[in-house]
């Protein structure tokens, strides 16, 4: 082996004068290939609270303990994760699907196979790790009589007059509307799509932003652009904490699944891989969870979640009664076609 | 008519000046929220933005970016506008066109064509296929600029010198280059600002490692209004102020201190005004 | 040696093309070359044929999303034409000092980063900006919100553009001579009918022009729209943008591209063969 390589430091042979000028023309065309050697993550990031809590209990920690400097990437965007094998460079390495996604992701061979790193962790090569819900929340300044109590009242827009938001995102805005249509939680799936796109158009015109951010929601309902918003319930709580006006209700509030799962054929593979395994383990994810509020996916992180945090999580189970969850394997439709429906939808 | 007239001029007025002065007391804001009249007024965002290294890498980026566009922007344009005013010559009129055409095609497109070329080229999200991209994107404004400065040039003063003499290298060096300084710096400005400017190509190619200022605005003003654009947009009015407003100050005071010794002071300015620059 | 090298080039007329050879070249390598291959693949994905091109001339949703596009480029264009053309008026009119100062604006404007304007937009018509404010201070009760409507967004770009339409107007106006004014005058020529047969078709050119650049630059924006309009109401631009980043669409956005870029070229080629195309930028 020394031999070898003293032989070729010796005589430069045309092959590694190639392989020299071709690490060069990379290394000047794509600085990430070249990096790929030092130890360092690219990690998709949803920003507020979800990064904090992140940053505090699994990123840094990991790094401590790895010494693997992590980088985080926004915004999230299904399509990057895609766009990255189509076209080879990579922005991140790892990212957290939501139920809809990850069926999408993993038939289009975009994402890598995985091993479960706890008993049924493991959900179309995601690597379960947290519950989030999308709930309904409203200013309290609106000046209506009432105080809406389900989705049907979001779609009331004579008792509850006002802009109203939800988010650009089919697989989440139909089932909501299924539920304001009368339909009762367990008979949900699969979906009637029809109906639920029919449902959709009454409301249309009253849908004043269809946000595409987590930020963007908690700014929308805290600067009072609407009045009523479909909202993820950790960007509720930053709203609420920042002092404005508001409140919400876990009553119909909609459970979505987070999953870890790694980009394919990423050059950090196994770090990312090793990450995951860290961000899914009992001790981190029930600081993760604590902290911004989550519902911890592995059952063995729960003993170590703290009781303060409960009232606010969805999962907790005061709240669970009240909220119902996304059904992905019972879904209804293929996700890519009806999410293509839903957007030509909005622009018709 | 003639009140109605004033008054629409001083609504209008209004209207062009409001959005760009808003935006300074905005910077100064406690208030995380887009909330008019301030509740209180700090440095806070100030420091965030100084502090910050999402923000002030993207900054570095793009003024390194701007810096190497107007290089390389400048080394072809410059010849090839020779070329194309003291010369004639066959499929003249097709090179005029071809150093137009960047500009008659909507930026939307080229960031679509980038983003797959360069994505086949493994350049996207580095910092040479933005500037690849945004010199193509500066060649018709940086044209447009020094062809109208080389059109004014008056030629007699080199032909004097070549008949006392002087070799065409010397010619050049010695008399054009000198003469046409102001018209090649502020060709070269405009190259700069198009590309410290251009936000649609940046959004889908500068990527991860290459993020752009205006890139990163975007998508900061997108996601949550972020009070820190408020301070870097006052930066950047600022400097545009300052831009503009240094020549007169430096004319004034040349009037103040040459009273011994008057000159003329050649006026370049109303090539910025007229000249405009592709806006997306 | 390059005595000899240049006197043969100059005789053979090659010397200008030499000149020429980098950036041709250049410009063939990126931009040509992406360019065609937002042709090519608006006819090759997903898979070969004009499946694309079928679904963007004749989908109600492209339809009526360009229909938007050029309705809302020459609304913004009037708007520019009815905020300019006064004002150039009136920069004609008044005192050199003044005119001096609107310059200075008008080039302030201009050159300040659009993205920092749009921002502007955003923070002036917020429900808590400056003129909901207003609105509330001077007695409205409750004032309807108007960020993220087709409102704010064409006032927007109204504000972006006009600094285009203005500078062509009042260059040309500067050129009228007063003379022929006067004269218009002395005949009898008053009020309208001056401005009608005397004034407008003397500034003509310059309302050309800068309708031209306006509408132009206007069907191809994105930022603007994307930010501060409503979603219902979305431009060409704009949905390009979603079904590349979005669904990754290559094909379809590509084809709907290239209609863009030839309904561009159109409007452009038309111009050119009335006025010619290098007046546009002059």
């Amino acid at each position: 082996m020394l031999k070898d390589r003293r032989n070729a430091l010796w005589r430069p042979s045309r092959r590694l004068f190639l392989q020299g000028s071709a690490a060069a023309a990379t290394a000047l065309a794509a600085p990430q290939i070249a990096r790929a050697q030092n130890k360092e993550l690219y990690i998709n990031s949803w920003g507020g609270p979800w990064l904090e809590a992140a940053q505090a209990n699994l990123f840094d920690p990991f790094t401590a303990e790895t010494g693997i400097k992590i980088t985080t990437v926004s915004p999230v965007s299904f399509a990057k994760l895609a766009a990255q094998v189509r076209t080879g460079v990579y922005e991140f390495d790892v990212t957290t699907l939501g139920g809809g996604d990850i069926v999408r992701a993993n038939q289009a061979g975009i994402i890598e196979d995985l091993d479960s790193p706890y008993e049924g962790g493991l959900f179309e090569n995601g690597v379960a790790s947290h519950a989030f819900a999308t709930l309904m929340a409203w200013r309290t300044d609106a000046g209506w009589e009432e105080t809406p109590q389900s989705w049907a009242d979001f779609w009331d827009v004579e008792k509850f007059p006002g802009a109203r938001s939800l988010q650009r995102y089919a697989a989440r805005v139909l089932p909501i509307a299924l539920l304001a249509d009368g339909v009762a939680p367990e008979d949900l799936y699969p979906l009637d799509i029809e109906r639920a796109f029919a449902k959709l158009d009454e409301i249309k015109e009253h849908i004043r932003v269809w946000w595409t951010g987590g930020s963007q929601s908690t700014q929308i309902l805290r600067d009072g652009e609407v009045d009523m918003i479909g909202i993820w319930h950790g960007r509720y709580f930053e709203a609420e904490d920042a002092g404005a006006p508001v409140d919400f209700t876990w009553n119909q509030a909609e459970i979505d699944r987070a999953y870890w799962v790694v980009a394919k054929d990423t050059p950090n593979m196994e770090a990312a891989k090793m990450f995951v395994e860290f961000a899914t383990s009992p001790e981190p994810l029930a600081g993760f969870v604590s902290q911004a509020n989550y519902g911890a996916l592995n059952p063995a992180a729960n003993e170590f979640v703290a009781d303060a945090a409960k009232p606010r999580m969805p999962t907790s189970p005061d709240n669970y009664p009240q909220v119902f969850e996304q059904d992905m394997s019972n879904w209804g439709g293929d996700p890519e076609e009806v999410s293509m429906r839903f957007d030509e939808w909005l622009a018709s | 008519m003639d009140r109605f007239l004033r008054w629409t001029g001083i609504a209008i007025v209004i209207f062009i000046a409001a959005p760009l002065v808003i935006v300074v007391p905005m910077s100064f804001s406690t208030s995380p929220t887009l909330q008019f009249p301030p509740p209180g007024f700090w440095l806070g965002y100030y420091a965030q933005y100084f502090t910050d290294e999402s923000w002030l890498r993207p900054t570095f980026n793009s003024l390194l970016i701007a810096l190497m566009t107007t290089i390389l922007t400048m080394a072809l344009v410059v010849p090839a506008t020779f070329a194309l005013v003291r010369h004639k010559f066959w499929g003249k009129g097709a090179a005029n066109v071809m150093m137009m055409m960047p500009m008659a095609v909507p930026h939307i497109v080229m960031a679509v064509g980038y983003y797959s070329y360069f994505g086949s080229l493994r350049l996207v999200h580095s910092h040479l296929g933005v500037i690849l991209a945004h010199t193509c994107l500066a060649v018709p404004i940086t044209f447009l600029v020094l062809s109208a400065n080389l059109k004014g040039f008056d030629r007699t003063l080199e032909r004097a010198a070549r008949s006392l003499g002087a070799t065409p290298r010397q010619v050049f060096i010695h008399i054009t280059l000198p003469i046409l300084r102001p018209g090649l710096l502020i060709s070269a400005l405009f190259a700069f600002i198009q590309s410290f400017d251009e936000t649609v190509v940046a959004i889908f190619i500068s990527g991860r490692d290459a993020e752009t200022l205006p890139r990163k605005m975007f998508d900061s003003i997108r996601q949550e209004a972020d009070p820190v654009i408020a301070v870097i947009s006052t930066l950047l009015f600022v400097a545009v102020f300052l831009g503009l407003i240094a020549p007169h100050v430096l004319r004034l005071f040349r009037k103040l201190f040459s009273r011994a010794a008057p000159k003329p002071v050649r006026a370049t300015r109303n090539t910025q005004a007229t000249t405009p620059q592709e806006v997306k | 040696m390059a005595v000899t090298l240049s006197t043969l080039t100059e005789r053979r007329n090659l010397w200008p093309w030499l000149l020429l050879a980098p950036l041709a070249v250049y410009l063939a390598l990126f931009f040509l070359v992406p360019l065609a291959e937002v042709a090519i693949m608006s006819v090759t994905e997903p898979r070969p044929g004009l499946a694309n091109y079928e679904k963007v001339l004749t989908g109600s949703l492209y339809r009526k999303v360009f229909l938007n596009t050029f309705a809302t480029a020459a609304l913004v264009t009037v708007c520019c034409l009815l905020v300019g053309y006064p004002l150039a008026y009136l920069m004609n009119a008044t005192t050199q000092r003044r005119a001096m100062m609107i310059l200075l604006l008008i080039t302030m404007s201009f050159w300040t980063s659009f993205l920092v304007r749009t921002y502007a937009w955003m923070v002036l018509l917020g429900n808590n900006g400056p003129v909901i404010w207003l609105l509330e201070t001077i007695g409205f009760e409750d004032p309807p919100g108007i960020l993220f409507t087709r409102f704010s967004s064409t006032l927007a770009m109204v504000h972006i553009l006009a600094p285009y339409m203005i500078m062509n107007i009042y260059s040309v106006m500067q050129k009228i001579d007063r003379s022929l004014i006067r004269s218009a005058e002395s005949m009898g020529a008053y009020g309208l009918s001056l401005f009608r047969h005397v004034y407008l078709p003397l500034t003509a050119p310059g309302i050309a022009n800068g309708s031209v650049l306006v509408f132009v630059i206007c069907l191809g924006f994105y930022v603007t729209p994307v930010l501060l309009g409503s979603p219902r109401e979305q431009m060409a631009a704009g949905l390009i943008g979603h079904q590349i980043e979005e669904f990754l669409a290559f094909g379809l956005g590509s084809a709907m591209a290239i209609v863009l870029l030839v309904v561009t070229l159109i409007v452009l080629a038309i111009y050119s063969r009335r006025f010619g195309l290098d007046k546009l930028y002059g």
